[in-house]
């Protein structure tokens, strides 16, 4: 029996994944914090309670995500990309284009099912675009942010949002509010905003089916019912879409083993 | 490597850190250095007229503090860099600055540099933006008004001798840069990417005798080398406008990709193309900086008739380039405002596509600050090709 960890630290969350010989006995999502090593420790000590096991009976371990270069413990780095295709490919083997909605970028990546990576695009320098602009309208409406979704879903007038920008956003979000714009109304409205960004994006790259929708941003239901209407197909969700990247980067372990043996 | 070849390279790199270093030295003996930022700039006339030219570079880990207070943001952030420098001081040995039309920051900026700054010279190269037979018609005048401009500031005639001699040396310059490249087609290359940028910059801040014995010392000391200095790794080739500082080359070569080739300006831009010798000087440069230096400033017209044949018409250097050296992949690295690039993109990325040679696109603001984040693309695009 062999076991591997997966960590992928991200912007804002971070996650881990470990794997067994019959596949997952564990995972974990806390926030990144202020100390990307800490936090790299924590979901280490948390993955081996659950699976009751000790350092010592890790045989291998990948780190990925913005800050995989502090996870201090890893055999090796990977991008989040490689880990991303490796990962929707081994729950969603029909996915052919994945876009994955983050804190700090948007990612669209393009995968042969196998989890081989064709081509890729991350959206700009700037947070908008990405998942970051739902935090902060959470924060503007206070709610929380795995409430929008729904809430989204019972708007009846959506207003048109303007701006794909994650600050200007806030500013329109306010001045629609003392429109007494509903607060349901004025989130279909910026998931829309936020789809249309997300499509043009994958246009960029090129889209075959089918797509799916990764990263913690897959979480908003009304993020994903925006971005089907605009494309006018369906997107596959799979079960834990923000532990795709750490999943992957559990798996490349995994697959490394065997070619050593 | 020897003991000698670490030397070269510590030459190398005082002259690539402390930029300006050898211009100071020789301004201290009465040399005229004239400053130029692009690879549209006939060196060959400032050559001849006994003057030095000198690649003005900015610099990526510098915030731009006082040029913004002169030009607007519009700018592109390569060339405000250039100008913060400038009007901070960095480039007071200059006597003179030359200004072409490669981009519209360039020509609108021009009147900027001449009152912003306190040199005594000051010349706009008017290159046309298209490239038919009146255009070299008007570029051999233009040119030659270039190099009244010249005599007049130096107070000595510029004879065709002057000018057919300043050709010659140019050209072995770049025939041993040729050289320099030749060395990257091993596997891996024995060069680093990183290493060569270095030298080329260096070369680029000396008077052009100088820079030939730099080149030489460096080939020689290169071509004894037992070992390259990289591994075998993904063979990048960089696709852009001026990269005059190394950290993109160097992170890409940390993250295990060879950088074998280029299109820069200050690389292949600047130094491969070569001029004619024989006939008329002025009409040899005009045909060199128009017609041989392939810049996306340039309009070239569709002569083919197609898309396919237009973008083989004007990027085929891309693609010479990428099967001499046998690139694996290429970045694609734009500045951000930059109008010549920015305008190109979906056309170059149709034509890599031809290539089928996998392309990353990166867009950039001239700034170190944003290597994290160029680190997790180019890490993923070296795993995807790698």
């Amino acid at each position: 029996m062999s076991f591997v960890l997966g960590i992928d630290i991200g912007s804002a969350q971070s996650k881990g994944v470990i794997l067994g010989d019959q596949g997952s006995l564990g995972s974990f999502e806390c926030a990144s914090g202020g100390d990307f090593k800490l936090t790299a420790e924590k979901i280490r000590e948390e993955l081996l309670s659950q699976a009751e096991r000790s350092v010592d009976d890790i045989s291998r371990t990948v780190a990925t995500g913005y800050g995989s270069k502090l996870v201090i413990f890893a055999d090796e780095i990977k991008s989040d990309i490689v880990c991303l295709a490796k990962g929707v490919s081994s729950l969603l083997p029909s996915v052919r284009t994945a876009i994955d909605i983050g804190d700090l970028y948007t990612k669209v990546l393009r995968t042969d099912g196998h989890g081989n990576v064709h081509s890729f695009i991350l959206s700009g320098k700037c947070a908008g675009g990405s998942g970051r602009i739902l935090q902060v309208i959470a924060r503007v409406l206070q709610v929380k942010v795995d409430e929008i979704g729904e809430l989204s879903l019972k708007s009846k007038k959506r207003v048109e949002f303007n701006t794909g920008c994650a600050v200007f956003a806030e500013t329109e979000a306010i001045s629609r509010l003392s429109q007494e714009v509903a607060k349901e109304d004025l989130l279909a409205g910026l998931h829309r905003a936020l789809a249309a960004q997300i499509n043009s994006l994958a246009e960029r790259l090129g889209v075959e089916q089918d797509v799916a929708m990764v990263g913690g941003g897959a979480r908003d239901i009304g993020l994903i019912r925006a971005v089907k209407e605009i494309r006018g197909h369906d997107i596959l969700v799979p079960p834990n879409p923000h532990m795709i990247a750490a999943l992957g980067a559990a798996l490349i372990a995994r697959e490394s083993l065997t070619i050593q043996d | 490597m020897g003991d000698k070849q670490s030397t070269i390279s510590d030459i190398v790199k005082n002259y690539y850190h402390n930029y300006g270093l050898r211009a100071k030295e020789l301004k201290g003996e009465g040399k005229q250095f004239i400053g130029y930022a692009c690879s549209l700039v006939p060196l060959e006339i400032i050559t001849a007229s006994g003057c030095i030219p000198f690649r003005v570079r900015g610099s990526v880990h510098e915030p731009i503090t006082r040029g913004d207070t002169l030009l607007e943001t519009i700018v592109c952030p390569y060339y405000r860099s250039i100008f913060d420098l400038s009007v901070k001081g960095k480039y007071d040995f200059l006597s003179g600055m030359v200004i072409p039309h490669g981009c519209d920051s360039m020509v609108r900026s021009f009147s900027a540099w001449s009152y912003g700054l306190p040199f005594s010279y000051f010349h706009f190269v008017n290159i046309p933006s298209v490239c038919d037979e009146s255009s070299f018609e008007f570029f051999d005048s233009e040119l030659g008004a270039f190099k009244k401009s010249l005599e007049k500031f130096t107070g000595k005639a510029i004879t065709e001798e002057h000018l057919r001699q300043a050709i010659r040396v140019h050209n072995e310059n770049r025939d041993k840069v040729r050289a320099l490249y030749e060395l990257r087609k091993t596997d891996p290359p024995l060069i680093s990417g990183t290493e060569l940028t270095m030298t080329l910059t260096a070369g680029s801040s000396l008077p052009i005798e100088e820079s030939n014995d730099l080149f030489d010392q460096v080939l020689t000391g290169v071509k004894g080398r037992k070992n390259s200095p990289l591994k075998k790794g993904p063979r990048i080739f960089i696709d852009g406008a001026c990269l005059d500082n190394i950290e993109l080359i160097k992170l890409v070569e940390e993250l295990g990709g060879n950088v074998v080739a280029d299109t820069i300006c200050n690389g292949a831009r600047d130094h491969l193309p070569k001029t004619d010798v024989g006939g008329d000087s002025i009409e040899a440069l005009s045909r060199r900086y128009l017609g041989k230096v392939n810049c996306p400033k340039t309009y070239r017209a569709n002569k083919a008739g197609t898309f396919e044949g237009d973008i083989a018409n004007r990027f085929g250097d891309i693609g010479t380039y990428a099967r001499e050296f046998k690139a694996d992949g290429a970045i694609l690295y734009v500045y951000k405002y930059c109008d010549p690039f920015g305008f190109e993109v979906p056309a170059r990325k149709a034509y890599y596509q031809s290539l089928n040679l996998p392309l990353l696109h990166l867009e950039d603001i001239y700034s170190a600050g944003t290597m994290g984040q160029l680190r997790t693309r180019v890490q993923a695009f070296l795993e995807m090709i790698g």
